[in-house]
C-alpha cells in the first residue's frame, strides 16, 4: 500500500525522444548487363526477399486488365513448369512468391530462407524470363476474377474505391479507369505475350533486395538476372497526364436497401517531390491519418457514426492525390458529411493547437521508426523515394519537417489544398434523410 | 528461437521478457484471459464492446491514445472467443510511458457514460460493417450455431445480435471489469530494445501495487459428440453460391490441431494443393476453395469453403469435396507432400520472427496454453506429425456424421 501512496499516477512519465534516427540505407551494386540492383542488408533472422522490379503497371496497359494479368500469370506456367510444378517446387522449401502490379510498375517478389536461396532463384529467372501463358490458366483466372469482380461490385466500400480515381482523373487518364465486367472478355493470351516482350525486358528492370544479403547472393543474382543484354529498351507511349476531373463535384452512386454507405472525398494533388507534399502530409494526419485524427475523434469517437474513417495521401509518379475515406451508418450519412466539412474547415480556419501540434509531431516522429524497422520494411523506404527519382534526404526533410513546421504553416497548406469547393465528393449507398 | 525470462508478480501477473536490440522498438503485449466463451448467452458481444471500451479512459488518465501518440507509439487490441489482447509498439526509449497507461487501466476504468454511449455505437456499425452490409458476410453469424449446440462457441465473437450490443449498460461494464481485468488474469509480454532488469523495475513500480483479483474459474458446457451429419440452407442475394463444411476437431493444444494444420495446408494452400488442383483447376467447379482450422482454446472446428462456380449445384460441390477428402482417410498422403507442408509452416515461423510484436503476442498466447516455451517447440511439433497420424486424423474426423454443412445459394435472378 505505501508504494501506491507515494506513486503518482496521474502525471506521464518523462518522454525521452531521441533527437536524431538513424536510417541504414539501401547499397547499390549492378549486375554485369547493368541491371541495378540496390539491397538492405540487415535483421537477425536468416531471411531474403527479392523484388524484380519493371515499369510495366496498369498506365502501359493498351487493352484494360492486360498489366495485371500478364503478372498474375507469371506464375501460371512457364516453357519448362506447370503452374502447379511452380508452385510445389517453391512450396517444398518454403519459399513464397509475390505478384503486384500499380499504376506505374510491376513486382514479381520472391521471401525465401537464405538456407534455400539456390532453390529459388532459378524459379524466380524461368517464370519472369519464360512465361507461357498458358489459355486454360488464362481462361480460369479471368473467369474466377470475374466472379470476384462481381462480388465485389456488392460492397459499397469497393464501389466506391474503384469510381473515386475515375471522378479525379477521368475515364480515359491512365490513372483514371474503372473496370468493367465485360472487359475480362477481351484479355487475350497474345496481349499477355505482346506485353511481357515488350515490357518484362532486361533493360526495364531493377531489384531491391533485403534482409541477409550477402556478396554470394549478390553473385547469384548476376548468375541469374546480369547475362540478357540491356541494351534493348522498352518503348514507353507517351501519356497525357493532364487530370479530367469530373464536372459534378457531389456523386452519388445509390445500392438499395445498404445498411451503411460508403464515403470518399478528395481531390488531385502534386506529385511526392512538390515542396508541399511533407508540410500536407503531417496536415493530413491531423486530420485522418491516425487513430487519434479529428476525423475519428469527431466522428467515430464522439458521434458514433462508423467503425473508422480515414484520410491519406496517395503519391504516383505523374500525379498525386487526397482522399478521406469511411462507411458510415446511411441514417447517418448526411450528417457525416456535415462533420467531415467542419473538419475541414477547422484546419482553414483555427490554427491547430500547440499541444495537438507536439501530439503528431510526437506520433509521426514514433511512426517513422516503426517504418524504418527490420530489413523488408527498410527496403520498402527505399523503393518509395527510388520510385520518385528521390535520394534519402527526402527522409532527413521529412524528420527536419516533423522539428520545425508551425500551426502558421498547416493553416496555410489547408488554405491552399482543403477549401471545400476543392473537393470531390462521391457516396455509394444510401443518403437518408 | 524466442529467448525469453519470466517472473511473476506477488499480485499474480505473469510477465515474460524477449530482448531483440535489433531494434530502436518496444513493443508491449498484455493478455487478458476471457473472452466471448466467458459472456452471459444474453448478453453476448460483449468482451469485444469492452474492448473498446478499454480505450475510453481510465481512472487516472482520461486519453489512452492521446497519451500513447505523444510517446510514438501505437496500438490496437482484438477480442476473440477466447481471449481479449491489447497490444501496443512505441519507441523503446519511452517504455515507461506503456507501463503507466497499461496499469492504470488494469487498475480501474473511468467507467465514463458517454464512452459507453459512442463504443456501442461504433460497435453496431462495426457489426453492419463485417456482417450485415456485405455479400456473404451474415455467414459468420450462421456457422456458430450450426457446429455448436451448447458450448458458448455457438456465438460469435461480435455477438448473436446488435440487441445484444445495443442494450449494454453501466452496470454489466463494472461488473465484467471486476471480474476479469485484474493482474491474477493477465499475462504481459515485453520484448524489443529493452532488458530483464528495466522491465523488472517498471513492473514492481507500476503493477506491484494493483491488488489480486478474483477471476471465477471456467467451467464451460462440453460440446456433446456429433453423431449424424447437419444441414442448413440460406439463400441470398449474392453473385454465387458458397458451401461451407465444419468438422469438429481439438483444441489448440491438442495433437491433431497440428495434423488438421497441415491437412489444411495439403488440401487447399497454394496452386500445387489437392483440392485447388482437382476442384478448382480439373474439374472446374469452384472459382476458389480454401481449408482452414479455428485456433480455438477449447476443441475448435475444420472448415473446407468454397464459392461455385456458375451452373454448379451445391449438391454436386458438396459430393466433390466429400470424395477428395475421402481419399485421406484411404490412403496415406505422400511423404513430399507432407514433407513441403512442414516446411512452410517452418519458414513461416522464421518469417514470423521478424516482428516484436508477433513474437510478444506468441509468448503471451503460448503462456496461457502452459508455458511461452511451448512457443518454441512449435516448428517440432508439426515435424513430428506421420503420414499415419494424418490418415487416422482425417479418418475419425473428416467424416459426415462429424460435419455440419451450410449451403448458401445464390437467390435466383429474375
Amino acid at each position: 500500500m505505501p508504494t501506491e501512496i507515494m506513486l503518482d499516477r496521474k502525471t506521464m512519465p518523462g518522454l525521452a525522444l531521441e533527437s536524431k534516427i538513424d536510417i541504414i540505407e539501401a547499397q547499390n551494386y549492378t549486375l554485369p548487363n547493368g541491371i541495378p540492383v540496390y539491397y538492405v542488408n540487415a535483421g537477425t533472422q536468416d531471411v531474403i526477399k527479392i523484388e524484380v522490379i519493371f515499369r510495366a503497371g496498369s498506365r502501359e496497359q493498351d487493352v484494360p486488365l492486360v498489366a495485371g494479368s500478364t503478372n498474375a500469370m507469371l506464375e501460371e506456367g512457364t516453357k519448362k513448369h506447370t503452374s502447379e510444378e511452380i508452385a510445389s517446387l517453391l512450396d517444398y522449401y518454403g519459399s513464397f512468391l509475390e505478384t503486384s502490379v500499380q499504376q506505374d510498375y510491376a513486382s514479381v517478389t520472391i521471401y525465401t530462407l537464405g538456407k534455400h536461396l539456390d532453390k529459388a532463384l532459378p524459379i524466380l529467372e524461368e517464370l519472369i524470363k519464360e512465361p507461357s501463358f498458358p489459355q486454360s490458366e488464362l481462361e480460369l483466372y479471368l473467369h474466377n476474377n470475374k466472379q470476384r469482380f462481381l462480388v465485389d461490385e456488392q460492397k459499397v466500400r469497393v464501389v466506391a474505391a474503384k469510381n473515386f480515381p475515375a471522378l479525379l482523373f477521368g475515364e480515359t487518364h491512365p490513372y483514371g479507369h474503372r473496370t468493367k465486367l465485360e472487359e475480362y472478355d477481351g484479355v487475350k493470351k497474345e496481349y499477355l505475350e505482346a506485353f511481357h516482350k515488350k515490357y518484362y525486358s532486361a533493360g526495364n528492370c531493377a531489384i531491391i533486395a533485403a534482409g541477409r544479403v550477402n556478396d554470394t547472393l549478390l553473385n547469384k543474382l548476376g548468375d541469374y538476372f546480369g547475362k540478357e543484354s540491356t541494351n534493348q529498351k522498352s518503348q514507353f507511349a507517351t501519356h497525357n497526364y493532364e487530370p479530367h476531373s469530373s464536372a459534378e463535384k457531389i456523386n452519388f452512386i445509390p445500392k438499395k436497401d445498404a445498411m451503411q454507405s460508403a464515403i470518399r472525398m478528395g481531390r488531385v494533388l502534386f506529385h511526392k517531390t512538390h515542396p508541399d507534399a511533407i508540410p500536407f502530409q503531417i496536415l493530413n494526419t491531423i486530420l485522418g491519418g491516425y487513430f487519434g485524427s479529428r476525423l475519428m475523434s469527431n466522428i467515430r469517437e464522439d458521434k458514433g457514426y462508423t467503425y473508422g474513417i480515414n484520410s491519406s495521401v496517395v503519391f504516383l509518379q505523374h500525379a498525386g492525390y487526397f482522399n478521406i475515406g469511411s462507411e458510415v451508418g446511411s441514417t447517418v450519412c448526411n450528417a457525416a458529411l456535415v462533420e467531415i466539412y467542419k473538419e475541414l474547415e477547422r484546419l482553414c480556419t483555427e490554427p491547430v493547437p500547440a499541444d495537438e501540434l507536439q501530439l503528431v509531431k510526437n506520433y509521426l516522429r514514433g511512426n517513422f521508426m516503426r517504418s524504418m524497422d527490420g530489413p523488408f520494411a527498410l527496403a520498402d523506404r527505399f523503393k518509395h523515394i527510388w520510385l520518385h527519382n528521390m535520394d534519402y534526404s527526402y527522409y532527413e526533410k521529412y524528420v527536419d519537417a516533423l522539428g520545425t513546421i508551425t500551426a502558421k504553416e498547416l493553416m496555410e497548406m489547408a488554405n491552399k489544398y482543403l477549401q471545400k469547393d476543392s473537393m470531390y465528393e462521391l457516396v455509394v449507398g444510401a443518403k437518408g434523410k | 528461437m524466442i529467448d525469453f525470462e519470466r517472473f511473476t508478480l506477488a499480485n499474480g501477473l505473469k510477465v515474460i521478457v524477449h530482448r531483440d536490440t535489433s531494434t530502436p522498438m518496444a513493443c508491449v503485449n498484455i493478455l487478458y484471459d476471457v473472452g466471448a466463451r466467458d459472456e452471459d448467452p444474453e448478453r453476448t458481444g460483449f468482451a469485444h464492446l469492452f474492448e473498446h471500451l478499454m480505450f475510453g479512459g481510465s481512472v487516472n488518465i482520461p486519453d489512452y491514445d492521446n497519451v500513447l501518440q505523444q510517446a510514438g507509439g501505437e496500438n490496437n487490441a482484438f477480442t476473440s472467443n477466447d481471449i481479449t489482447n491489447y497490444y501496443l509498439t512505441l519507441p523503446a526509449v519511452n517504455l515507461e510511458v506503456a507501463f503507466w497507461l497499461e496499469s492504470d487501466r488494469m487498475l480501474s476504468l473511468a467507467f465514463s457514460d458517454k464512452s459507453l454511449e459512442v463504443q456501442r455505437n461504433v460497435v453496431i456499425e462495426e457489426f453492419k460493417q463485417s456482417y450485415l452490409n456485405q455479400p456473404y458476410g451474415d455467414i459468420w453469424l450462421e456457422i456458430p450455431k450450426l457446429a455448436y449446440k451448447v458450448h458458448p462457441y455457438l456465438w460469435p465473437t461480435i455477438g448473436k445480435n446488435i440487441d445484444h450490443i445495443k442494450y449494454a449498460v453501466m452496470d454489466d461494464v463494472k461488473a465484467f471489469f471486476k471480474k476479469f481485468y485484474c493482474p491474477n488474469n493477465a499475462i504481459l509480454a515485453v520484448s524489443g530494445n529493452i532488458t530483464v532488469e528495466e522491465v523488472k523495475r517498471l513492473c514492481e513500480k507500476w503493477f506491484a501495487p494493483i491488488p489480486m483479483g478474483n477471476p471465477p474459474k471456467r467451467n464451460l458446457p462440453v460440446e456433446p459428440t456429433q453423431t449424424e451429419p447437419r444441414k442448413l440452407e440460406l439463400e441470398r442475394d449474392v453473385p454465387a453460391s458458397a458451401i461451407y463444411k465444419l468438422y469438429h476437431m481439438g483444441k489448440r493444444v491438442d495433437k491433431n490441431f497440428y495434423t488438421m494444420e497441415l491437412v489444411a495446408d495439403i488440401l487447399t494452400d497454394g496452386n500445387a494443393s489437392r483440392l485447388y488442383v482437382e476442384l478448382v483447376k480439373n474439374q472446374k467447379l469452384f472459382s476458389e476453395i480454401n481449408a482452414f482450422t479455428y485456433e480455438s482454446l477449447d476443441p475448435g472446428i475444420f472448415i473446407v469453403t468454397g464459392k461455385l462456380l456458375d451452373g454448379i449445384t451445391l449438391e454436386q460441390a458438396d459430393a466433390a469435396i466429400q470424395k477428395e477428402i475421402a481419399k485421406l482417410s484411404v490412403a496415406e498422403v505422400q511423404k513430399d507432400e507432407l514433407e513441403k507442408a512442414k516446411n512452410k509452416v517452418e519458414a513461416q515461423h522464421v518469417f514470423a520472427e521478424i516482428s516484436i510484436l508477433n513474437k510478444a503476442m506468441n509468448l503471451a498466447i503460448f503462456e496461457l496454453l502452459g508455458g511461452a516455451e511451448n512457443a518454441n517447440k512449435e516448428v517440432e511439433k508439426f515435424f513430428s506429425v506421420s503420414e499415419k497420424d494424418i490418415l487416422n486424423d482425417a479418418s475419425s474426423l473428416l467424416n459426415e456424421p462429424n460435419c455440419s454443412t451450410l449451403y448458401y445459394r445464390s437467390k435466383p435472378k429474375v
